[in-house]
């Protein structure tokens, strides 16, 4: 009976590690095709591990598009997001936690109840907005809708609730205005809940599709989701530049995710998720 | 405790703005967007909505889109297949990886790596994987399929067309409209299990040990265990983690714009895809019935949320 329980044992792990590693082969073979030579990715039977490497992929997907563009584009959006984010969602956050003003309730009720409206509801009249506003293929119209997050407002306020009151109320007793005693006290000790909403966002931004599909038409603008998904059509004979493409634009996600992967865990395990 | 009385409009100001702006502005307008015939091109003010206003036209029309429904159809068959086995898969991984094995974290980190690429890339990548004659998945299956049909010819039997086929050509995924949905499926499973294992792990971790120790002082085994007291315990997270797939689910965009456009012959086309070439796809665009479109897929989506809703009581165990 021990021994079956061992085997059964030893079974699932493998299985387990086996399925684990498998979870790699489209990774492996993004990374294999981009080293291939460009013409012979349909020659039979398949080379798995190219015994020549192309770095010239590499360099021609760097010339052949503005791949640095979408690249720089892709950070300055995703930063900008976080930076945003993080500062708006920490500031409503705190205002629902530690003040009290008429209509309080009803207000954070009306924010938490956004989240029931999924983002294809307002993509249309927002494109009205921001073709209105000029900003139609701008970095403003791929950011600051972002001044606005339901769920960072949320999660911020909780971890406000959280804080111990009493550093802040000594700030206090000392005479600091509520605007120095969030910024000086309150929103240091915040740091984790920060790092957390950050690492969500800034993997949101980098992988944000949809709304910068719809509000960027210009070669120049275009982050590196969209760039490389229109373009795909120009690349469908040179997959092995495409796949350059595609492991350069992979690394920075999952370095993030790698380096903050604790942050990004206790993100989801607040039960928080955001498609 | 002493807290601010004032009003903090300073604090609150940035998101106020952004709230007013870029959500309750939109949400409303859209509304009545959905009640209009609209290009796009005018201007959007009162006039343009009295002048346009063709009441519930749109959703009239919605009715009697083939297109609509089968992308309605095809929507409801992704959700239908995509969720519970990604869901189902999901809670074996995380079962397996609520163990102290050696390197579990390692292992878990090997399948969460999906979670955080881009649909892009994933969509993009799997196009490729799913090449029929150079893509892993079928260089895989024809080799199945020959190793099968060796061992037939060992028996001194005749392989089955079916296994013939494997060894020849197998599935043409994302070309054939039989197949194509299917492969949109695994890769979405792919990309997507590793979060809802995440979720599920959480949920293991939150466990009390206790009852499991007492179950097993009564003599119950691992199935009885699982069954008895693991499955009513985790149940408000199996709840949760499917009611977002399912959310998820039912917006399925980007896998499917990369991978297939929506063919063959509208095979993948699904309700967002569909929406978006309404709004902004080909001129003329029809924003008053994409906006219809969208209503229609939130009602359904509040709709579900509201049936989970209600039989989360017959299902969900809280905690006493």
């Amino acid at each position: 009976m021990r021994l079956l329980g061992k085997l059964w044992d030893s079974l699932v792990y493998l299985v387990l590690l086996v399925g684990g590693v498998s979870m790699l082969v489209p990774f492996f073979w993004m990374i294999s095709t981009s080293l291939k030579a460009p013409g012979a990715v349909f020659d039979l039977p398949v080379e798995v591990w190219p015994k020549e490497l192309h770095w010239e992929n590499y360099q021609r997907v760097l010339t052949s598009v503005p791949f640095g563009r979408w690249y720089l584009n892709s950070l300055v959006v995703a930063l900008g997001l976080t930076f945003l984010n993080l500062t708006s969602g920490a500031m409503a956050g705190y205002a629902f936690a530690r003040f009290r003003f008429r209509g309080q309730g009803a207000l954070f009720l009306l924010f938490l109840a956004t989240l029931m409206i999924p983002v294809h509801v307002l993509i249309i009249p927002l494109f009205i907005l921001m073709r209105n506003l000029g900003w139609v293929d701008t970095y403003y119209a791929l950011i600051l809708p972002g001044l606005f997050d339901a769920f960072a407002i949320f999660l911020m306020r909780q971890h406000f609730l959280h804080l111990p009151r009493e550093l802040e109320e000594a700030a206090i007793m000392d005479g600091a205005t509520p605007w120095q005693v969030y910024w000086k006290v309150a929103l240091p000790l915040a740091a984790p809940a920060l790092a957390t909403l950050g690492t969500f966002t800034f993997l949101a931004g980098w992988n944000s599709f949809l709304w910068p599909l719809i509000v960027t038409n210009s070669l120049e603008m275009r982050p590196l989701t969209v760039g490389l998904a229109v373009f795909q059509g120009q690349f469908s004979t040179e997959w092995t530049v495409l796949m350059a493409g595609l492991t350069l634009g992979t690394i920075p996600p999952i370095l993030v995710f790698l380096l903050a992967q604790r942050y990004f865990i206790q993100g989801l395990t607040l039960g928080s998720l955001k498609g | 405790m002493r807290v601010y009385y004032r009003f903090p409009l300073l604090f609150l100001l940035p998101s106020l703005v952004g709230f007013l702006a870029f959500n309750l502005g939109p949400i409303l307008t859209s509304l009545l967007l959905s009640f209009v015939a609209y290009d796009g091109l005018r201007p959007l003010g009162l006039a343009t909505f009295r002048e346009s206003w063709v009441g519930l036209e749109n959703y009239r029309q919605l009715l009697e889109d083939p297109v609509f429904h089968k992308a309605f159809f095809n929507t409801l068959f992704y959700v239908a297949v995509a969720v519970p086995l990604e869901i189902v898969l999901a809670l074996l991984l995380a079962l397996g990886l609520n163990r102290p094995w050696p390197g579990v974290r390692f292992i878990r980190t090997l399948y969460l790596l999906p979670t955080v690429t881009s649909v892009v890339a994933v969509g993009l990548l799997w196009r490729w994987i799913l090449n029929p004659t150079v893509g892993p998945v079928n260089l895989f299956l024809r080799w199945a399929g020959e190793r099968m049909e060796g061992v037939y010819g060992l028996l001194g039997l005749t392989p089955p067309s079916w296994v013939a086929w494997l060894a020849r050509e197998g599935p043409g995924w994302l070309s054939d409209p039989a197949w194509a949905m299917w492969g949109v499926i695994l890769a979405s499973v792919w990309a997507g299990v590793g979060l809802r294992m995440l979720i599920f792990l959480a949920g293991l971790q939150n466990i009390n040990k206790e009852y499991l120790e007492a179950a097993s002082l009564d003599g119950a085994n691992n199935l009885q265990r699982f069954f008895y007291v693991v499955l009513p315990l985790l149940s408000p997270t199996v709840f949760l983690n499917t009611l977002l797939a399912m959310i998820g689910g039912f917006q399925v965009f980007g896998l499917v714009y990369t991978m297939t456009g929506g063919g063959p012959l509208d095979s993948t086309n699904v309700l967002m895809l569909y929406l978006y070439r309404k709004a902004f796809g080909v001129f003329p665009f029809e924003m008053g019935y994409a906006s219809a479109i969208a209503w229609v897929l939130f009602l359904i989506l509040f709709a579900l949320t509201y049936l989970q809703w209600t039989l989360r009581k017959r299902w969900v165990v809280e905690e006493a």
